[in-house]
């Protein structure tokens, strides 16, 4: 942007240095040597600068003259540098930054002077005094709203997906299969299908909505010991109860198939609740204010994943034969959703632990039995006798999954109102 | 003695900013131990490598400032995995240092809050700021995570009280929650240098002098420096850091308030640099302006030129030739601020004047599409303004307006460049220090500039100066410079005089060698481990009586900082005699050119 300063006319002010004065102009510089700290150059060839201009230029300035007072600049000059840089005056937050973008436009103290300022800090601050109060700061704060991505949604989405068809897929082969393959193929196909539901598994926790930018910890691994405990827990236990282990029991894959496919759901809910925390954040104005935003948002995202996760367990129940609700595998999946949820905005260690705590819950029933065994120490297998008897076998892992999850919930409710969580997001 | 240069984002790196500037500097103090102490700004600059180091360059420590994707200076979360569950938010510290951060981190956000327009009292503002700010440090030196603490909610909720104090500005108190979290997260990025660790007895605290090569970040780790362990801390800036980032700030999609806060965070930061600094040097009158807008006291105040290299050029301007007679040459890159559009209309009228002028434009486009579409712009502007001339009915014609690069047959090098015109014009709009000019003075050339930058401090009336976008009186001046050869001959000899005594590489090195010898006297670091001998008992006459006088003692003292300090004091005074073969010199370099005006 080039600015042609308007040049006041008032009086004795020079309109615009005119020819005339041009060899004027370069004799200043005499008197500006005089002024710089350096050192005064006694140089020779100074005195001989001013004469003789006159005479090298003769035709001129009666050429020119006539144009001079035909110009005439407005009252006040300030007012026209104020339109001439108008975006710099309205988003300056100091008298500073106009100074320091008026030299970079090129005004110099020289100019300043014509605005009748001893330098350009003092013009800067009459701008920053004059310019009209700046428009309100959340409608300059708001970036423009980053559009719908349906691509990339659709991306995640289907990768969401993959684990869960992975693991359908081997559970209907297995099932098509069952009486034309031998023990040592349907092996191979489950073992082919895990694989591949892991791999698909690792995919989707790597992008959109669930990906944990600074990783999950021991998450994996304590998620690990608590899957295997939903398939082949229940038996276990029920062995331990009633005086085994006595050989190999069933498991149950259920649980499994059911948990893989609410994934999709579970990064479903986890984008809704961030975009709208997100929204939250740029509308609110105060931090209170924006905890008491978020804290019922978690709440319904939480919701909304039973609701979906609710009828998938239940049909993968009913795939397998199964009979009554899978509460077990409801209140692990509601854990992994929270902790995953956590570590997605960027706090991994709160689920890890809470996955942690269940898997000792759930290790110290089966080890509570055996140890009651022993010879007085019958006492402490008596409340997983009692619990078993309430509630069947499946209500060991409810209880330890359920209370992790409250905990975690609890904590969640906390942590996820805090702005400082979404900055990320 | 042993000097630690404080660099951000420029000198062992191969693509610094201050890189050919501090490589002078050591190479021309061998007699000085330098330990370099480097900000990096990016990944790719840490890829680039480093210069070749002298000798004498005994440590390198570098640190990054900036964070790779994964978050590196977040730190893995996998230890104190409880401490972070009972505290919440990340924050590691204990109760008393939870409590030590907050207190430290109120004093800096109501500092910083305190924008000009509320009338708060600077001195308060000031006194807030270095306690907040000493503070962190201090947390950061004994405790770390300061990155981590200060990235938490606690953070984010002391900047909203403080911004909804009555003490805070306008714009400050309009801030909403996004505000106050893009804060937290630049003040930790501006804050990152708290925590390096460099600040120990054997790292910082072994250096005898700091000497931070730009203020800002750089000046940093010199504040702590002299905070912790007392080391003098000498601030050279060519261009002033808070101008800079607010030149730089459109860039960033930051609101109103976050700006605000960052302006007056680095404000604040340069006026405590300038508050510290045992000396401030200036690369030229308006950084030296700007310093003093910001709080810096004229009395610690030096002009220092930056130095160039004059040798290439002596060829050019001993010689006796003195260019094309009808010939001006404009040398330099080609941008919208350097107005060439000006400059051709200029020669337009000098054309009219003297028919057998011709211009010559040596320069390469600057880096973009912008400066490449104004030289396409320019080149058009010529065509149509000066159209081929031919000397008969039979010959090929030329343009008197020609535009070439560097680097051919005919201009192997700049020196040619200048020597090829008779008069040098300038005709930028936006100048910072003209580098080109300086140039074209130390081949002994008449120059005709427009007033912008540092134009007129640096040329000192040994060439005609006009008003910007002003093609008529540039014309004028080259016109007179062109009828009259002995004028420009004379003006020639008393530009490269003057820029001989100025500008060359050997008056920069005197100024901070005198600079560095005075500071050391001045305020000589004391230390316990000098003071005493192997057994541990006190040395007799370690330190001077004079050492406990109140006031100034400016007498140097090269024994007051025990053996070794002496040896690098008769080191300095050795090679001192030795290179200037006089032993009278350090006095003269001491008040040489660059401190003249004090």
């Amino acid at each position: 942007m080039r600015d042609h300063p308007i040049r006041p006319d008032h009086g004795e002010d020079p309109p615009m240095p005119r020819p005339a004065e041009t060899p004027s102009s370069a004799a200043e510089i005499p008197s500006r040597a005089a002024e710089i700290p350096s050192r005064p150059v006694e140089i020779p060839a100074r005195p001989v600068e001013t004469p003789a201009r006159a005479a090298e230029l003769p035709a001129r300035p009666e050429r020119r003259r006539p144009a001079a007072p035909a110009r005439r600049g407005p009252a006040d000059p300030v007012k026209s540098l104020m339109h001439d840089h108008r975006d710099l005056c309205e988003r300056a937050v100091s008298p500073l930054e106009i100074a320091a973008g008026l030299e970079a436009h090129g005004l110099t103290d020289r100019t300043a002077a014509r605005y009748r300022h001893r330098d350009v800090f003092a013009l800067a601050e009459e701008l920053y005094a004059r310019t009209p109060a700046r428009p309100a700061g959340p409608a300059v704060a708001a970036p423009p709203p980053p559009g719908p991505d349906t691509e990339a949604r659709a991306g995640w989405t289907l990768l969401a997906l993959l684990p869960g068809a992975a693991c359908l897929a081997t559970a209907g082969l297995l099932r098509v299969t069952e009486e034309v393959l031998g023990g040592g193929a349907r092996a191979a196909v489950t073992v082919t299908g895990a694989l591949l539901a892991c791999l698909a598994l690792r995919l989707c926790l790597g992008r959109g909505p669930l990906r944990a930018p600074e990783g999950a910890g021991r998450a994996g691994m304590y998620a690990c010991w608590l899957l295997s405990f939903a398939v082949y827990g229940e038996g276990l236990l029920a062995q331990v109860v009633s005086g085994g282990p006595d050989g190999l029991w069933e498991a149950a894959p259920a649980p499994l198939l059911g948990l893989t496919a609410a994934l999709a759901p579970a990064a479903w809910c986890a984008h809704l609740f961030t975009v709208r925390a997100h929204r939250k954040l740029t509308g609110s104005r105060a931090l209170e204010e924006f905890g008491a935003g978020v804290r019922p948002l978690l709440l319904a995202a939480v919701a909304l994943f039973v609701c979906a996760l609710l009828p998938l367990l239940f049909l993968a129940d009913l795939g397998f034969g199964g009979d009554g609700m899978p509460v077990a595998a409801a209140a692990l999946g509601v854990l992994f959703f929270l902790a995953r949820l956590l570590a997605a905005h960027g706090l991994p260690e709160p689920g890890t632990v809470a996955l942690a705590a269940a898997c000792a819950m759930e290790a110290a029933a089966p080890a509570l039995v055996l140890a009651g065994r022993l010879p007085g120490l019958d006492p402490l297998a008596r409340p997983v006798h009692a619990l078993v008897a309430a509630g069947g076998t499946g209500a060991v892992p409810a209880l330890a999954c359920g209370a992790a999850a409250l905990g975690l919930l609890v904590h969640a409710s906390a942590a996820l109102s805090r702005a400082s969580a979404h900055t990320r997001a | 003695m042993r000097i630690g240069l404080l660099t951000d984002g420029g000198y062992p790196y191969a693509t610094g900013e201050s890189r050919l500037w501090c490589d002078r500097l050591v190479r021309g103090l061998p007699q000085h131990e330098f330990d370099l102490f480097a900000l990096s700004r990016s990944a790719h600059q840490e890829d680039q490598g480093w210069v070749r180091l002298p000798h004498h360059v005994s440590r390198v420590r570098t640190a990054p400032l900036w964070t790779p994707e994964d978050g590196a200076l977040r730190g893995s979360g996998e230890p104190r995995l409880l401490a972070r569950l009972v505290t919440g938010g990340g924050v590691s510290y204990g109760r008393r240092d939870r409590k030590r951060f907050a207190a430290h981190v109120k004093a800096l956000a109501t500092a910083i809050c305190a924008t000009e327009d509320t009338g708060t009292d600077p001195a308060d503002s000031a006194g807030l700021f270095a306690e907040g700010f000493y503070g962190l440090a201090e947390l950061a030196r004994e405790r770390g995570g300061l990155h981590l603490a200060l990235r938490s909610e606690a953070t984010v909720r002391i900047l909203e009280a403080a911004s909804r104090a009555p003490g805070a500005g306008r714009t400050v108190q309009s801030a909403t929650v996004v505000d106050h979290l893009a804060f937290a997260a630049e003040l930790e990025r501006v804050l990152r240098p708290l925590s390096l660790d460099w600040y120990e007895p054997e790292s910082l605290g072994a250096v005898d002098l700091c000497h931070a090569a730009s203020g800002g970040a750089a000046a940093i780790p010199g504040l702590l420096a002299k905070r912790f362990f007392g080391v003098p801390l000498l601030v050279t800036e060519h261009g002033v850091p808070l101008r800079t980032h607010y030149l730089a700030a459109p860039d960033a999609s930051f609101g109103a308030p976050v700006r605000a806060l960052l302006a007056h965070f680095h404000m604040l930061l340069a006026a405590e640099v300038y508050r510290q600094a045992a000396l401030v040097t200036a690369g030229n009158t308006h950084v030296r302006r700007w310093q003093q807008r910001c709080g810096a006291d004229p009395a610690r105040q030096r002009t220092v030129y930056p130095g160039m290299a004059a040798e290439r050029f002596s060829a050019v301007g001993e010689d006796d030739d003195a260019g094309g007679p009808d010939t001006l040459v404009r040398v330099g890159r080609i941008e919208p601020a350097k107005d060439l559009i000006a400059l051709l209309h200029a020669f337009a009228e000098v054309r009219r004047a003297e028919p057998d002028a011709r211009l010559r434009i040596f320069g390469a486009p600057a880096d973009g599409d912008e400066a490449t579409t104004y030289l396409a712009h320019c080149r058009a502007l010529a065509a149509q303004l000066f159209p081929d001339e031919a000397t008969g009915a039979h010959t090929e014609g030329v343009s008197p307006v020609t535009f070439e690069e560097i680097g051919g047959p005919e201009v192997p090098g700049l020196a040619e460049a200048y020597a090829a015109g008779g008069v040098i014009v300038l005709s930028s709009v936006v100048e910072g220090f003209p580098i080109s000019l300086v140039e074209s003075m130390f081949c002994g050339r008449a120059t005709v500039s427009t007033d912008v930058g540092a134009v007129v401090e640096v040329i000192g009336g040994t060439g005609l100066v006009v008003p910007p976008r002003n093609p008529r009186a540039l014309a004028d001046a080259c016109i007179a410079l062109l009828r009259d050869p002995e004028r420009r001959a004379r003006l020639g000899a008393a530009a490269r005089a003057r820029a001989l005594e100025l500008f060359t590489v050997e008056q920069n090195l005197a100024a901070f060698r005198g600079i560095y010898l005075e500071l050391i006297s001045h305020a000589p670091v004391r230390r316990e481990a000098d003071a005493v001998d192997a057994d541990g008992e006190p040395l007799l006459f370690a330190a001077p009586a004079e050492a406990r006088l109140l006031g100034p003692w400016t007498q140097p003292q090269p024994a007051a900082v025990g053996a070794r300090a002496r040896s690098w004091a008769a080191a300095g005074a050795e090679s001192e005699g030795e290179s200037e073969g006089e032993p009278g010199c350090l006095c003269a370099t001491a008040c040489g050119p660059g401190d003249g005006d004090a």
